[in-house]
Order: structure tokens, then C-alpha cells, then sequence
């Protein structure tokens, strides 16, 4: 593989990309909406003098954070129970660019001169991967420095250790471009067999509903956040079924296939 | 430069092409005819390394299909039957994009695209996202970048497809130049007179090939070439003057219709001036003497239509 060529289909992934708006909303709109919901809430319990004691499970807050005052430990628990909800940022995102991206060049039978030039369909796919991936890694680090200094200057500097957490560090850095890498996949074998972007679009629920499900059995398990352990669990998860959809890739994406069923 | 022998390509129990051999050597331009189904995309994909022959060998250059397929889509440019342009950037980027893909380094690339941006005529609608260009001019795009990096095998799919007269005849003369340059230039199209224009040998088909030869060549081999002489009507009877034409020792046949003979002769450069003496000494006059010779059209179409008619099968298959 070679990493000019794929930085050159990068490239013009990214200025096709950056060009459409619609696709931006779709980058921009997960990421506010799950940054936005906590941090109001959080606000919310700043800004009113609310009886702690009132709070539904406020006694599995005050278990999670036992060193710290109710009205903080109420904030540290929202804060970072909803961050499970980052996730659905890279299973979200990447899917919908990728499968515009291959639908979308399907549509213009653009596929074709781009695979009659010199390149190797894995240096195509690499470049069309990195584009979708890059956008839903970059939004999802974004959102989450954002949000721990946001929330921090709410409530209290203390939140800053409850969000960069040594396992949250992990997962920005392994999990999440798992989680992309995956939905690009799912994206791009997809694609190859619908042909209305929506339509991929919504397979996407076979990565969003597993971490809606997670996200809400920690929340029902009392589980402030993930431990160091479940994130290199959901690591291990994420590689398996990358591994099982790269093989059924490269039979989709094989470029007799790409031709004569996708044109 | 192009070297095509017994090619088969089969899409399970389609089979699409069929032992179709041909040759185009450097600086020649070879038409593929054929209704639509008939191949042509198919032998175009194959020889552009995108698909796999079933069965049968292809050596572009020196260079064998199939073991070096990565070299010889680096000397080759194709015009696919869409121009398959992004529509979201202009087209100055993308002709740059495929320069890159092409290997075309940041030395030559830029010049490369202004000089084929001119050569289509586009200089000035460079900086225009393509998503807003009528159908001929993203056409030109898609001819600008098969040719940008100075390909020495083209593919040519239906290349004046939406294309206004002015600009169609621009393409056709950037086709006859590049065939003077040396290029070997394989055409697709449905215009025959475009392919009798540039061609200098055509292969007729519809799964397998069913003609070759130069445009000359295959007008010749449609019907025999006849004289066509146009009577003044109020002078002779026509259909009689052909009866009696039949018996002369030089005339294979001869038909009337109107005031016009059509007679077919044994030579015709030889035996036109005693046709002529002939008809004149029998009271005839003539308004004008003519070769009528078979239109690439009719060639096509009685080839096409045959084969239809024996094998519709095939025709379907295909």
C-alpha cells in the first residue's frame, strides 16, 4: 500500500466532504446533542437549589463517588455516565459518510475511472475509511475535551479527573477509531448492496443499539463509567467483528465486483 | 500495441464476449461496432485490466494481462460510457486527482492539467464545481483526464457522446492527432460515420466479432459495388434497357427502377465507358454515371441483423 496514494484519495474524500453541508450537520449534530443534554443538566442542578435527597438514585451516585459532596457526586455520576454516549459518535457518524461516499460515487459511476488507474482497490478503501473515520475521531475528541472543560467551569475543577480518567484516555484512543473503523466497514458493505444512503444508514443500528444498551445497563447497573478493563474488553469486541467484516469486504469491495455489480 | 486473441468473458451462464481476436498497432485507431449488449464495455474493462478474461490471452505493449495489470493501467487511458466526474469538486481538481492517482508528480501535474483543460476547451470553466456542467462539457472533462497522463493505449466509449457539432469535430481532430502521434486508440461508438471517419480498420460485433476490416474493406464485402446510371426518363424504358443490359458479356446483373439502372459490372472502372457506349447506341440519355457503393450503415445493419436473426440467443446473451 502506498501512503501517497492514499493521502491523495483522502484528500479529495475530505474536500467532497467539507463541501457538503448536509454531511457536516450529520458529523456536528450527535456530537452537540450528546455533549448538550448532560451539561444542562448538570447546569441545571448548579444554578437551583435542589434537595439532593429528591434526586432518583441518588444513593448509587453517592455509592460511585463516596469522597465527594451530594450535589457533586449528583454532577460527577451524570457527567460521566452519559460519556458512554460518546460512542455512538464514531458508530453514527462514520457510517453516514461512507455510505454517501460509496452510494454517492455509484450514482456519479465514478468508481470506475478511479479503479482503471493504477491504484489497488485496498488503497482506494483506505483512503475512503480514513476520510469517514477522521471526521467522527476528531468530533468525538473534540466534544470530549470540550465537554470535561465546559462542565469543569459549571459545577467544579474536579470533574476535569472524573472525564480525562486514565480509562477514558484509553478509549479516545483505542475504542473510538475502533468503533469508526467498524462503521466504515459496516458502511461500505452495505452500500455495495443498497442503494439509497439512508437505507446503509440505518444497519448503523447494528453498532448504535449495542452501545445504547450498554450505556443504559451501566446507568441501571449503578456503573458511573466504564472500567479499565471493560474498555479493553469492548476493544477486543470492536477488533473481532472488524476482523469478520474485513472478510466479507474484500469479497464486496473486490474490483470485478465493485464493476460488474456496482458500477 | 494491442494484441487481443480468442478473448471469452462470462458473467455465470452469460457469456458476453467470445472468442474475439483483434489487433491495434501503434498509431492506429480500431472502431468496435455493435448494438447495445454486444460486448464492447465488457472487451474494454477487460483490456483496461479492470475485469479478468474467462479465456483467450491480451498483451497490451509488451505487457502480459494478468501479470501485469498495475503497469498497464499506467499506459492506459480510458473514457468510460459515463463521464464518472465528482461533482462536488471542479474540474481543475479533478484532473489533478487522477494526475496523482496517474503518478504524475507535482513538477508535471500542473501544466498537464492547464494543457489538457485547453485541449478541451475548458480553461475558463476550470474553477467550476462539475455538478453544475452541462452533459458535453463534463464529457470534455472525462476526455481531458483519460488523456492526461499521456496514455499510450486509449479507450475511447462513445468520446462525442453530448457533444455539439463544433465539439465533437474538435475530439475527432484530438483523436486523429493522437493516432499521428502513435497512439494506439481503440473506439466505441454507435456513430458510424464517426468510426468510418477515424478508423482505420473497424471489428463489427455482437458477443464475438462478426466483421474486421478497413471501413473500405467492409463496404466492399456488404454487396458488390454497383453503377448507378440516371436515365432521361422520357427517352427509354427503363426496365427494358435492364433486360437487355443482362446479356452483355460484362454485366453480372442489372435492375431499373424509375429512370435510374443499377448494373453491376464485372469491373467496373473497366466496363463503365461500354456501358455507357452501349446504352448511348440503343437511344439512351444519360444524366450522370456513379459507383454506388454499400454506406457503413448497411454494412452494420446486415450484419447485425443477421446475426440476430441466426443466433437470437446469442444476440440475447450478449
Amino acid at each position: 500500500m502506498r501512503p501517497s496514494l492514499v493521502l491523495t484519495i483522502f484528500g479529495k474524500e475530505w474536500r467532497e466532504i467539507a463541501s457538503n453541508r448536509l454531511l457536516l450537520g450529520v458529523v456536528a449534530a450527535p456530537a452537540v446533542i450528546f455533549a448538550a443534554i448532560p451539561t444542562a443538566i448538570v447546569a441545571f442542578i448548579q444554578v437551583n437549589d435542589i434537595d439532593m435527597s429528591q434526586l432518583g438514585q441518588i444513593e448509587v451516585m453517592l455509592a460511585a463517588f463516596p469522597d465527594l459532596e451530594p450535589k457533586l457526586a449528583a454532577q460527577g455520576f451524570i457527567v460521566t455516565n452519559f460519556m458512554a454516549y460518546f460512542l455512538l459518535i464514531p458508530a453514527m457518524v462514520p457510517i453516514a459518510i461512507a455510505s454517501q461516499s460509496v452510494i454517492g460515487e455509484r450514482q456519479a459511476r465514478s468508481l470506475e475511472p478511479q479503479l482503471a488507474a493504477p491504484i489497488e482497490v485496498s488503497e482506494l478503501l483506505a483512503g475512503k475509511t480514513i476520510a469517514a473515520a477522521l471526521p467522527a475521531v476528531a468530533a468525538t475528541v473534540g466534544v470530549w475535551i470540550g465537554y470535561g472543560l465546559i462542565n469543569a467551569a459549571i459545577a467544579d475543577p474536579r470533574l476535569l479527573r472524573m472525564v480525562f480518567s486514565p480509562q477514558w484516555i484509553v478509549a479516545m484512543a483505542t475504542l473510538v477509531p475502533l468503533i469508526c473503523v467498524l462503521s466504515v466497514l459496516l458502511g461500505v458493505i452495505v452500500s455495495s448492496r443498497v442503494g439509497d444512503p439512508r437505507t446503509a444508514q440505518q444497519f448503523g443500528a447494528f453498532v448504535v443499539l449495542p452501545i445504547i444498551a450498554i450505556a443504559v445497563a451501566q446507568f441501571l447497573g449503578g456503573q458511573a463509567t466504564f472500567s479499565m478493563q471493560q474498555v479493553f474488553m469492548g476493544d477486543m469486541v470492536v477488533l473481532g467483528l472488524i476482523g469478520a467484516l474485513l472478510v466479507i469486504g474484500s469479497w464486496a469491495f473486490d474490483r470485478e465486483e465493485i464493476l460488474t455489480r456496482l458500477g | 500495441m494491442i494484441s487481443v486473441q480468442g478473448l471469452e468473458r462470462r458473467f455465470r451462464s452469460v457469456t458476453a464476449v467470445h472468442d474475439l481476436s483483434f489487433e491495434v498497432p501503434a498509431g492506429t485507431v480500431y472502431g468496435l461496432l455493435g448494438p447495445n449488449g454486444a460486448g464492447k464495455t465488457t472487451t474494454v474493462r477487460v483490456l483496461a485490466a479492470l475485469i479478468a478474461p474467462t479465456a483467450g490471452t491480451v498483451r497490451i505493449a509488451d505487457l502480459e494481462l494478468g501479470a501485469d495489470n498495475r503497469r498497464i493501467r499506467a499506459m492506459t487511458g480510458i473514457l468510460t460510457e459515463s463521464p464518472g466526474l465528482h461533482e462536488r469538486l471542479t474540474a481543475r481538481q479533478n484532473l489533478r486527482y487522477y494526475g496523482r492517482l496517474y503518478g504524475l508528480t507535482d513538477a508535471t501535474l500542473q501544466s498537464a492539467v492547464e494543457r489538457h483543460l485547453e485541449l478541451v476547451g475548458l480553461t475558463d470553466a476550470a474553477d467550476r464545481r462539475v455538478g453544475g456542467f452541462s452533459k458535453g462539457m463534463r464529457q470534455r472533462v472525462a476526455i481531458a483526464r483519460a488523456l492526461l497522463h499521456e496514455p499510450r493505449v486509449i479507450y475511447l466509449d462513445e468520446p462525442t457522446s453530448g457533444l455539439d457539432p463544433e465539439a465533437a469535430k474538435s475530439i475527432r481532430e484530438v483523436i486523429a492527432g493522437l493516432r499521428d502521434a502513435g497512439r494506439s486508440i481503440l473506439l466505441c461508438t454507435h456513430n458510424l460515420d464517426e468510426a468510418e471517419r477515424l478508423s482505420d480498420r473497424i471489428g463489427i460485433i455482437n458477443g464475438s466479432l462478426l466483421a474486421e476490416g478497413s471501413p473500405a474493406e467492409l463496404r466492399r464485402r456488404a454487396r458488390p459495388t454497383e453503377t448507378r446510371v440516371e436515365l432521361d426518363g422520357g427517352t427509354v424504358d427503363a426496365a427494358a434497357l435492364a433486360g437487355v443490359m443482362g446479356s452483355l458479356p460484362f454485366v453480372r446483373s442489372a435492375r431499373a427502377a424509375d429512370a435510374r439502372l443499377w448494373v453491376e459490372l464485372a469491373d467496373p472502372r473497366r466496363d463503365a465507358p461500354d456501358l455507357v457506349a452501349d446504352l448511348v447506341a440503343r437511344g439512351a440519355r444519360i444524366l450522370s454515371v456513379s459507383e454506388d457503393v454499400a454506406s457503413l450503415e448497411q454494412v452494420y445493419l446486415d450484419l447485425v441483423g443477421e446475426h440476430a436473426h441466426r443466433d437470437p440467443e446469442a444476440t440475447r446473451a450478449a
